[in-house]
């Protein structure tokens, strides 16, 4: 039979045997079956017609797309910006020994912990034009005039939506950041203090470039989650008012399973799926990078 | 640590794609095991899912066991959109449910040309349907003179209006176009806002446009619209818009932000007197609160061009056995126990619905249900109802079409025309399956009992 050394050098692929078998049949089969179907015109009951690339013909004249491509754009950049800017704050104020430190963190991480289609309810009501907590406040403090629908208006639809989705990243950037901040080295910012570094200086020149690994990490689990941006849309406006808060998720899940447009919505997933593919082969190629390094 | 984690993540996601799997294998084991025979189990899913209807449904469960003590029903609820969503899933699968609720119709008309639904013209035949169900329901239900549907129960549409609201201002029931707009001018000088409407699933809004075209461009040309064989792009769609619609919009007659509220959210605006009236169907009644229920009355939509036929929107709800049905015998016998006299009684009854089933006496129903069941009566023609009566895909990109124009009433015409391109498009390829099926594209029957 085989030898020793062979055996031992197979062994590992038959553990891995399984997991790629399921992979294989659950991931990656299904994921050519969704490009094979993104070529053809299927209403889910009847055999699918392959109409070639007439579905991406269709989708680049679409209007909604490009609405929904858009608003993922629009999602995206604030929902990496703003959970970056808060968060970091958050964790460069509570990483010192102020009392309360704890109580404020756990509650900063609170949303995190609700599922997103809690939060989209939750704040339905708090967005609720008439007697939402919203609305209310903002007429008692005498900002009546910036009460609106807000979940109604196509103006402000989009960023009410995106705003929820903050709310709840917030906290767990935060926690990143914390984590991030036990491994500065302290005696690289005793140092910068004895040079004369102002907190500033200090801040962007010793601080950050020690965080960075973090920040990446956050940047591209905002990337990811903005793409895949669906539960809220979803139960908050289902990309109403006249597609306004549509995303690319909600566009597909539209068109393919209320429309019945399967092929269409195929083609949508597999745009939708070359985006995140960038996003995911830049961080895993930075991952093997660093695996290499280290 | 971090590979700790990975693995435990991964161990439970592991376990819970299982789960299903064992769950699915117990369920099997029951119905092809030894119990088989003691047991028939049938599978019922239907879309019953608002609180009042879940009761009844609930209770006549317990009254077919009662009756077939062997059978065991295994009942799922499913909300509305859901159920909507999952329905293609059910027929193709290899063991559909054997028993589902669905829209009488041409969305019943899709699945039948399709071949996914069981021909129950036996049932029909043994349960003596053929003669006690009316002419039109019959033809609602068969395609090539074969039965495939049973019409359960149906419901009128009118202006719901709160009493207490009309007494105190002194309000007649308005029956044309003119006496209506005088009322919303009164009620608005008065500070109530005339209608009430939350159009967050759009169908609200939809049902609006289903009357004022009905009522402007008549039923035919209504119908004909839905089928694509008159154009969104059409003077007479933008009459609609511009010289109807748009101008109660413009002029503050519904609530503010309708969209922010789903149709059950829109009814305290009624209870609490900002707001006098609701275009709905009879189902509102489930939702309206209790205590406010014997304010609540309705008249039927004004009518605007008296030289235009009436048509009114009666949706019907119904069931069929899909063709793939694993229990059949006992599917037809729930059938046959949904369709009886008995249990359409008790659902006349109990929920206030209109039902089909013409040997059920009309002293079974209150005052309301003879009210409504006249306001049909006397229409020339009946709908069913906007979702209804065109393709899915049209009637989401319509009602989108009605959101946009609620929040830009200026915009009809570029809005109109849109629909009238989408139209074009996408409704070209179905026509031909909706003329075919809807008996050569007469409008659906009138209920004549």
């Amino acid at each position: 039979m085989l030898n020793a050394k062979t055996r031992y050098k197979l062994i590992p692929y038959a553990f891995l045997g399984i997991p790629v078998t399921i992979y294989l049949i659950w991931i990656i089969g299904p994921m050519l079956y969704s490009f094979y179907l993104s070529f053809t015109k299927w209403d889910g009951l009847t055999a699918p017609e392959f109409i070639g690339t007439k579905n991406y013909r269709i989708l680049f004249q679409d209007e909604v797309f490009f609405i929904s491509l858009f608003n993922n754009i629009e999602w995206i950049i604030l929902f990496m910006t703003i959970p970056i800017a808060l968060g970091l704050t958050l964790a460069m104020v509570l990483n010192r020994d102020i009392p309360g430190a704890k109580t404020f963190k756990a509650s900063f991480f609170l949303p995190m912990v609700l599922s997103l289609v809690v939060c989209g309810l939750v704040w339905s009501w708090l967005y609720s034009p008439h007697s939402g907590l919203i609305n209310e406040v903002l007429r008692r403090i005498g900002l009546g005039a910036l009460a609106t629908g807000w979940l109604s208006n196509p103006k402000v639809v989009m960023e009410a939506v995106i705003a929820v989705a903050i709310w709840r990243q917030v906290g767990y950037v935060m926690v990143l950041y914390l984590a991030g901040l036990q491994s500065v080295d302290q005696n690289l910012l005793d140092a910068a203090e004895v040079d004369g570094a102002s907190a500033i200086q200090r801040f962007f020149n010793v601080f950050m470039p020690q965080l960075a690994p973090v920040t990446v990490i956050v940047i591209v689990i905002s990337i990811i989650d903005s793409l895949r941006a669906f539960d809220l849309v979803s139960v908050m406006t289902r990309g109403g008012p006249y597609n306004q808060s549509s995303v690319l998720a909600n566009f597909m899940y539209i068109e393919a399973f209320n429309n019945y447009r399967m092929g269409y919505g195929a083609a949508i997933a597999v745009i939708i799926f070359i985006i995140s593919l960038m996003f995911i082969m830049f961080y895993l190629t930075r991952i093997a990078r660093e695996e290499t390094n280290a | 640590m971090k590979n700790k984690i990975v693995i435990s993540v991964l161990a439970a996601l592991f376990v819970l794609g299982m789960a299903p799997l064992f769950a699915g294998g117990q369920q099997e084991g029951t119905a092809e095991g030894g119990q088989a025979a003691e047991q028939d189990v049938v599978v019922y899913n239907s879309y019953w899912s608002d609180p009042e209807p879940k009761r009844v449904e609930a209770e006549l469960m317990e009254m077919f066991n009662e009756q077939n003590p062997n059978a065991k029903v295994i009942h799922s609820t499913v909300a509305h959109e859901d159920f909507k969503q999952a329905i293609r899933a059910y027929l193709t699968s290899s063991a559909p449910p054997d028993v589902l609720t669905w829209f009488a119709g041409n969305r019943a008309r899709f699945f039948i040309d399709k071949d996914l639904i069981m021909d129950i013209s036996d049932v029909w035949e043994e349960a003596g349907w053929n003669d006690s169900y009316s002419k039109g329901f019959r033809a609602m239900s068969s395609v090539d003179d074969k039965q495939y549907f049973l019409p359960g129960n149906w419901y009128w549409w009118a202006v719901y209006y709160d009493t207490r609201v009309f007494d105190e201002y002194d309000i007649e029931i308005p029956e044309t176009w003119d006496e209506l707009m005088a009322v919303c001018e009164k009620l608005k000088d008065n500070g109530v806002t005339p209608f009430t409407v939350g159009t967050k699933y759009r169908w609200t809004a939809a049902a609006w446009f289903d009357y004022l075209n009905m009522r402007v461009n008549g039923p035919e040309f209504h119908i004909n619209l839905m089928l694509g064989k008159e154009s969104y792009d059409d003077p007479r769609v933008l009459k609609v818009f511009n010289d109807y619609w748009g101008p109660m919009i413009d002029k503050g007659y519904f609530i503010e932000s309708p969209a922010s509220y789903a149709w059950a959210e829109a009814i305290p605006f009624m209870t609490n007197g900002d707001a006098a009236m609701y275009l709905m169907g009879d189902f509102i009644r489930d939702s309206y609160p209790e205590e406010d229920l014997e304010y609540l009355d309705f008249f039927r939509f004004p009518i605007i061009d008296p030289n235009v036929p009436v048509g009114e929107d009666a949706p019907t709800d119904g069931y069929f056995i899909p063709k793939n049905s694993q229990n059949p015998e006992m599917a037809k016998k729930l059938l046959k126990f949904f369709g009886s006299k008995e249990v359409q009684e008790y659902v006349a009854k109990e929920l206030g619905r209109l039902v089909t089933n013409n040997k059920v006496d009309t002293s079974v129903y209150n005052e309301n249900q003879l009210k409504g069941r006249e306001i049909v009566n006397a229409a020339d023609y009946v709908a069913q109802f906007y979702d209804r009566d065109t393709t899915p895909e049209m009637a989401d990109k319509g009602m989108n079409g009605f959101m946009e124009f609620w929040q830009n009433t200026d915009q009809a015409e570029e809005i109109t025309r849109q629909a009238g391109k989408i139209q074009a498009t996408t409704l070209r390829r179905v026509t031909h399956n909706l003329l075919r099926t809807s008996a050569g594209g007469t409008l659906p029957p009138a209920f004549h009992t």
